[in-house]
């Protein structure tokens, strides 16, 4: 079963991440759930696949009541990123969630309808969360299409979806990068074949450098955190992606 | 789950109404070959004058048969249509009663809520279980009749044959219609028979 660990907290203010399923099948890709609760408002950021829904849902339990899960967002329209939706509003059909535009009439083939589904505007918007405020960050092309990062500059914690993300061997599957060149192999193979746009990138880069990020969270792999952030930032701006990186083999 | 068949039985139950509705086309195409020869022999008939009076009438039934069977075919094939969706979403249900009952058991003290989720699922999943099984009583009365519409033609297929008889120079035109219609309805029985049987059988 996943477990959750509180990441960050400041009264009611906390980020608890989901993650690692020893139990998961193999052919499945692990991923990183993150709670972020406020005064009682509580968001599951990029819940999951409907495989791994019983293991996101009963980690949750030791935390909050999943029951009282508000918000969710998805950073984009992909199975593993989504597709436990239907299971979610089965729960609560009151949940709202926050996804790009262009996903909003896609996604109701996982479940929901244009009550529960939300749509971003491609500019990004910002969100009340209890006595704060969260923020949608346009990331688009990053790998999606309509691709959105959720910024909470109270905790200075930066969500960014696939972007950070590593697929990590068991033997190093840490919570927080501990040796970033270490790590990074890890993450290398991931962005440049999921990344197709340098132009993306660079402007993403180039807006995450001027925000606050104490912790940059994925939602494969590990946590970023202190300097390891400005790191990846400046790695990912030198990475060479796209079409060019990419080698067809028939 | 009381009465809650496995994803097998529901996935063997989904292959059996796609089977049906492969079934119906095959009687649907033989019962437009009986309306157009049946609409021949009216011709035919006509051209032999009083000799094919009896003929023509038969042939008359054979084109109504014919209209009557393709107009059962079409519903059997809406049902057929309701069932497959039906059972899709009996599909869909048991993955996701499946998942949420995996969540249930997993955490330590499930809330009542969780539970009326639970109960709910199990309502909807029992109200769809019912209704497959009357569409499935349904699409069975149809073809019931749809057996008995073929028996009646099988009798006047042969009062066909006993007409053409009377034909005189016509005899034998007459006579090789109403051995193709005879021919005809004796293919639809069998299909008809499978499908009957693929359906009882379930």
């Amino acid at each position: 079963m996943k477990t959750a660990q509180t990441i960050y907290q400041e009264g009611s203010h906390r980020w608890v991440v989901i993650a690692r399923d020893p139990s998961k099948p193999n052919c499945v890709i692990d991923t990183n759930e993150y709670l972020v609760s406020r005064e009682g408002d509580n968001l599951l950021t990029d819940p999951g696949g409907s495989e791994i829904f019983p293991a996101v849902f009963a980690a949750l339990s030791t935390i909050v009541d999943p029951m009282s899960i508000r918000y969710l967002f998805a950073s984009h329209q992909d199975p593993d990123i989504i597709s436990s939706l239907g299971l979610w509003l089965e729960c609560n059909p009151e949940i709202r969630c926050y996804v790009s535009r262009l996903w909003s009439s896609f996604i109701p083939h996982f479940g929901g309808d244009e009550n529960s589904l939300v749509a971003i505007p491609d500019e990004g918007m910002g969100m009340p969360l209890g006595s704060g405020q969260i923020e949608y960050v346009p990331a688009h092309f990053l790998h999606s299409s309509g691709n959105f990062h959720l910024y909470d500059p109270d905790a200075r914690i930066l969500f960014s979806g696939d972007v950070g993300a590593a697929l990590l061997p068991p033997e190093e599957d840490e919570l927080f990068v501990r040796d970033f060149d270490k790590h990074i192999r890890h993450a290398e193979g991931f962005h440049r074949r999921w990344m197709g746009s340098t132009e993306a990138k660079l402007d993403w880069c180039e807006r995450a450098s001027r925000m606050k990020i104490d912790m940059l969270c994925p939602q494969h792999g590990s946590i970023y955190q202190g300097d390891d952030v400005m790191r990846f930032i400046n790695w990912f701006a030198e990475l060479p992606v796209g079409l060019s990186t990419f080698r067809h083999r028939r | 789950m009381s009465n809650k068949p496995t994803h097998k039985t529901s996935s063997g139950e989904l292959a059996g109404f796609v089977r049906l509705n492969e079934g119906i086309k095959g009687v649907v195409l033989i019962a437009f070959q009986i309306n157009i020869m049946a609409l021949n022999a009216i011709l035919l008939a006509h051209r032999a004058g009083e000799v094919a009076l009896g003929f023509g009438v038969i042939s008359k039934e054979l084109r109504s048969l014919s209209v009557e069977l393709t107009g059962l075919m079409q519903e059997l094939s809406n049902d057929a249509y309701l069932a497959v969706n039906l059972i899709s979403d009996l599909l869909r249900q048991e993955r996701r009663y499946r998942l949420l009952k995996k969540a249930t058991d997993l955490v330590a003290n499930p809330s009542p809520a969780l539970r009326d989720v639970m109960v709910r699922r199990e309502e909807e999943f029992s109200l769809i279980t019912h209704r497959v099984r009357d569409v499935r009583l349904r699409l069975l009365d149809r073809l019931e009749d749809a057996r008995k519409l073929c028996q009646f033609g099988t009798a006047i297929s042969r009062s066909a044959k006993i007409e053409a008889a009377y034909g005189r120079e016509y005899g034998r035109a007459l006579a090789e219609v109403s051995q193709e219609f005879d021919q005809k309805i004796q293919n639809i029985l069998p299909s008809i028979e499978a499908l009957c049987t693929g359906m009882q059988r379930r």
